[in-house]
């Protein structure tokens, strides 16, 4: 087992093979008492693979663990945003979108227009987000989908940017109304009522503090300019 | 006639949202917004009723004539009864 503290969670988990070990790195810690313990028996892991025999076992272990602290985040607070996350002027910007559409290219357009010092990618897919002494904070963590760009730091969340492709860049402020389905389709949705309502009330915190946008974005550099100009938190 | 089980309604961010949960219907994984009547005429669904006690709370609750309470829960129910919400 290993010691870990994940979005200011001391976390005991079993792990043991490369990407998980490579990834979990920068998390280690030390603590007496785990506040959250994963521990999925290796058969069911194998029987993960058996289902899914395109995967490696190493890549079954990376998924399910993930999924497993994701799932256990809603009881502290706070849930997964499938987005990627940078960090520019202490705040975390999150570009969420479906698989494929350019979330991390987005991102990376911000570092290579501002530098990769000024805009640090927390998590590339999977951030977390926590309310805790009733703010929201951002938090990398070791599952960031099929890049290894997390970083262990906390930041407090500055906006939410839903993401789509266009030929010109353009950000529109939404309503939370119409960012509802929009941020309920990229997280992981509860099965039980109990865990829904968990949800929905977190939901509820953050589409009523954060600044919610839809852009539109190309993947010419003048992207991460208009974007940044269109959503940054005015100090 | 009632909601059938599966079904979570909750205000979020001042909208009245209903979601799936369950195993159940997850040919359904949307989000369906209702505004105040609607989500007033859902809570009251969620116990076996009829359209006639659905239209008495609507008079009781707001202030419109009986015509119109008859046409909107009318309206109502055959919308959800077509998007297969009600279980007889």
């Amino acid at each position: 087992m290993h010691k870990l503290r994940v979005a200011d969670i001391d976390l005991l988990i079993k792990y043991k093979y490369d990407t998980m070990l490579k990834q979990a790195k920068f998390y280690e810690s030390e603590f007496e008492k785990p506040m959250l313990t994963i521990d999925i028996p290796d058969e069911m892991l194998e029987q993960w693979h058996k289902e899914s025999p395109h995967l490696t076992i190493d890549d079954i272990e990376y998924v399910y663990t993930g999924a497993s602290f994701y799932e256990a985040l809603l009881h502290f607070n706070g849930f997964m945003l499938h987005s990627s996350g940078v960090v520019k002027d202490g705040y975390a910007y999150l570009f969420s979108a479906d698989p494929g559409t350019g979330k991390s290219t987005h991102t990376a357009l911000w570092q290579k227009h501002f530098g990769s010092d000024d805009a640090k990618i927390i998590n590339d897919d999977k951030p977390a987000i926590r309310l805790v002494e009733d703010k929201l904070w951002v938090y990398g963590t070791p599952w960031s989908g099929k890049t290894d760009r997390n970083i262990n730091m906390k930041v407090p969340l500055g906006a939410i940017v839903f993401l789509e492709r266009s030929e010109n860049n353009w950000v529109k402020r939404i309503e939370p109304k119409e960012a509802i389905p929009l941020i309920m389709q990229q997280t992981i949705r509860p099965a039980e009522k109990d865990r829904m309502i968990m949800l929905l009330d977190m939901l509820d915190r953050v589409l009523t503090s954060v600044n919610l946008y839809r852009l539109g974005c190309n993947i010419s550099e003048e992207a991460a300019e208009v974007s940044y100009n269109g959503i940054r938190v005015e100090e | 006639m009632k909601i059938k089980d599966g079904y979570l309604l909750r205000e979020v961010a001042g909208s009245n949202i209903v979601v799936p949960i369950g195993e159940g219907e997850m040919d359904f994984s949307g989000v369906i917004t209702l505004n105040d009547v609607g989500a007033f005429l859902w809570k009251n669904l969620e116990n076996d009723t009829t359209e006639e006690e659905l239209v008495e709370k609507l008079l009781k609750e707001y202030d419109i004539d009986e015509n119109t309470a008859k046409k909107d829960v009318a309206e109502y129910m055959s919308s959800l009864k077509g998007a297969g919400f009600i279980a007889d």
